[in-house]
């Protein structure tokens, strides 16, 4: 999969490869109302990482099922629809409006947005604020439901039990951890954003490591995921699918390319199915 | 599209901070339209992103580039030896619409010439071109423009009218033909300054601008410019733009 908001609408990246050749596609993050976002600059570089404020631009939910959706149909194309709001009732509204169909896979909560109603404090920080909103989106959908979570946090294991506890049917680890970036000549901050890419890695291993331990849904694992090694290393840590994001910036063809290349490791080993893999690291 | 090897066959200082880089491409590319942009991986390590370039010029599977060094992209770049190897995706973006009927008006401050180069070339050099720049050393950015007789301009008065381009393109603007349609690529203030200029006899206009880029393929809608339009108001300068009518964008 790719990583929710890394692959516009879908129809962006057909110039280059079909949106078919992913396992399954996210959606940017859809909110129920259309939301503009935040103004440029949206995206910084630091070092080997990304800083992004994009401000959850998209187009709604009405505009993506008019105008975008028909994509994932015609190239039979199964989709995670990633949705968001500024309030518990933005959430349960937004993912109780999404009909079920048979391309629309589950939907992910993304937990990491501010809530306008808890002083902009992100739900995704506390065990029971996740708790809560995942069981009332449960009480409104029957479309498996993934929490993607936050990094920003003291205990994850115990956020993602909060969540599973809920009813959530999946986990993402990890979203982008928050970051700033200073101007060393002005002396002031010179960015503020969510940072993604290689620097994630090593902090998404182990949350998909530790969580998978303790719960017994499928972990998804995201994080600076940059070639078919990076790829296995997190199917080892007990991931069992990831998503790629940052990584398609740098080389839009990076998931072709891990695609191919996860092929070839599997021959190299001997290996009939990933589902292997998948813990083999868990010591 | 396909991400196509280029290797470096000229990377020349012209003048300043402003170079002229040559890349021989693998394969060729699909057919470029003035306006329209690579993203570049410049060949070294330490930079992350790729880098938008306009395409100044494109022809036997050579992209030409021109660019200032302004960070440690186009400063790496600038470094870069002969015959080194770098990736190029493109030709990216919506460029210029030549509209039939109109007197080409072509605008172009400092860098800016990199966008407008290939319009001009496209145009059979027949356009009106404004070129404004700092001094009578970055001149030399005008390369074979040069020879045909381009109204000229410099902050400093060191060659040609004294004043930024926009103050020499309202001085002469009644001069240039019948129904004057103006394309332009240069710094923002530029664009606020010749919003200024067209708009009473509200003169067609589209500007190339230029904007932080991460993708360059319209996936993570982080280069996106301010329009007026209420519905969708930030447009991706790189799938929507970089070329937007000067009308419809927020300055």
């Amino acid at each position: 999969m790719n990583g929710s908001g890394t692959m516009g609408y879908g129809r962006e990246i057909e110039s280059l490869w079909s949106i078919d050749t992913l396992g399954a596609y996210v959606t940017k993050g859809l909110s129920l109302k259309p939301h503009h976002g935040n103004p440029p600059p949206r995206v910084w570089e630091e070092g080997q990482g990304m800083l992004n404020s994009i401000g959850l631009q998209n187009v709604g939910l009405e505009r993506f099922f008019a105008e975008y959706f028909p994509l994932f149909k015609k190239r039979n194309t199964p989709i995670v629809i990633n949705f968001f709001g500024f309030t518990d009732e933005e959430y349960i509204e937004c993912a109780a409006s999404i009909r079920p169909d048979p391309f629309i896979i589950a939907l992910e909560i993304n937990l990491s947005c501010p809530n306008v109603t808890k002083g902009g404090i992100c739900m995704g920080k506390e065990a029971q604020s996740v708790f809560s909103i995942i069981e009332r989106v449960k009480r409104r959908t029957p479309i498996p439901l993934i929490a993607k979570l936050t990094p920003e946090v003291a205990d994850i294991v115990q956020i993602a039990q909060a969540a599973v506890s809920a009813g959530a049917d999946g986990i993402t680890l990890i979203n982008t951890m928050p970051g700033v970036s200073i101007d060393l000549a002005a002396k002031r901050v010179a960015f503020r954003g969510g940072l993604s890419g290689p620097p994630l890695k090593p902090i998404a291993l182990k949350a998909v490591a530790d969580v998978s331990r303790a719960v017994h849904v499928p972990v998804i694992g995201a994080g600076g995921i940059t070639d078919h090694e990076d790829v296995i290393q997190f199917l080892m840590a007990g991931a069992q699918a990831v998503q790629v994001g940052t990584a398609t910036f740098i080389d839009p063809f990076a998931i072709p390319k891990m695609l191919a290349g996860v092929a070839r490791y599997m021959d190299e080993h001997g290996l009939a199915r990933l589902e292997s893999l998948v813990g083999a690291a868990h010591a | 599209m396909h991400d196509t090897e280029g290797i470096i066959r000229e990377n020349l200082r012209l003048c300043r901070d402003f170079y002229r880089c040559k890349i021989e491409l693998a394969r060729p590319i699909d057919e470029v339209i003035p306006g329209q942009f690579i993203m570049l991986k410049v060949p070294s390590a330490e930079i992350f992103f790729r880098r938008p370039f306009s395409i100044y010029d494109y022809g036997k599977r050579t992209v030409t580039i021109l660019y200032k060094t302004v960070g440690k992209g186009t400063r790496a770049l600038a470094s870069a030896p002969r015959k080194e190897r770098v990736m190029v995706l493109g030709p990216l973006g919506h460029g210029f619409e030549v509209h039939r009927g109109y007197t080409p008006v072509l605008v172009a401050g400092g860098i800016g010439i990199a966008g407008i180069h290939l319009l001009w070339k496209q145009l059979e050099k027949k356009a009106c071109l404004f070129y404004g720049c700092s001094t009578e050393k970055e001149v030399p950015l005008l390369g074979e423009v040069i020879h045909q007789e381009p109204r000229i301009c410099t902050l400093d008065g060191s060659a040609g009218f004294c004043g930024n381009v926009i103050q020499l393109l309202e001085s002469s603007l009644s001069l240039v033909g019948e129904k004057p349609y103006v394309y332009a690529c240069g710094p923002q203030p530029m664009f606020a300054n010749l919003k200024g200029v067209l708009a009473e006899k509200r003169i067609p206009c589209q500007v190339l601008v230029e904007e932080r880029m991460a993708c360059g393929l319209g996936l993570c809608f982080g280069c996106v410019k301010k329009t007026l339009d209420d519905r969708e108001p930030y447009k991706r300068a790189c799938v929507e733009g970089p070329v937007f009518d000067l009308w419809q964008i927020s300055l």
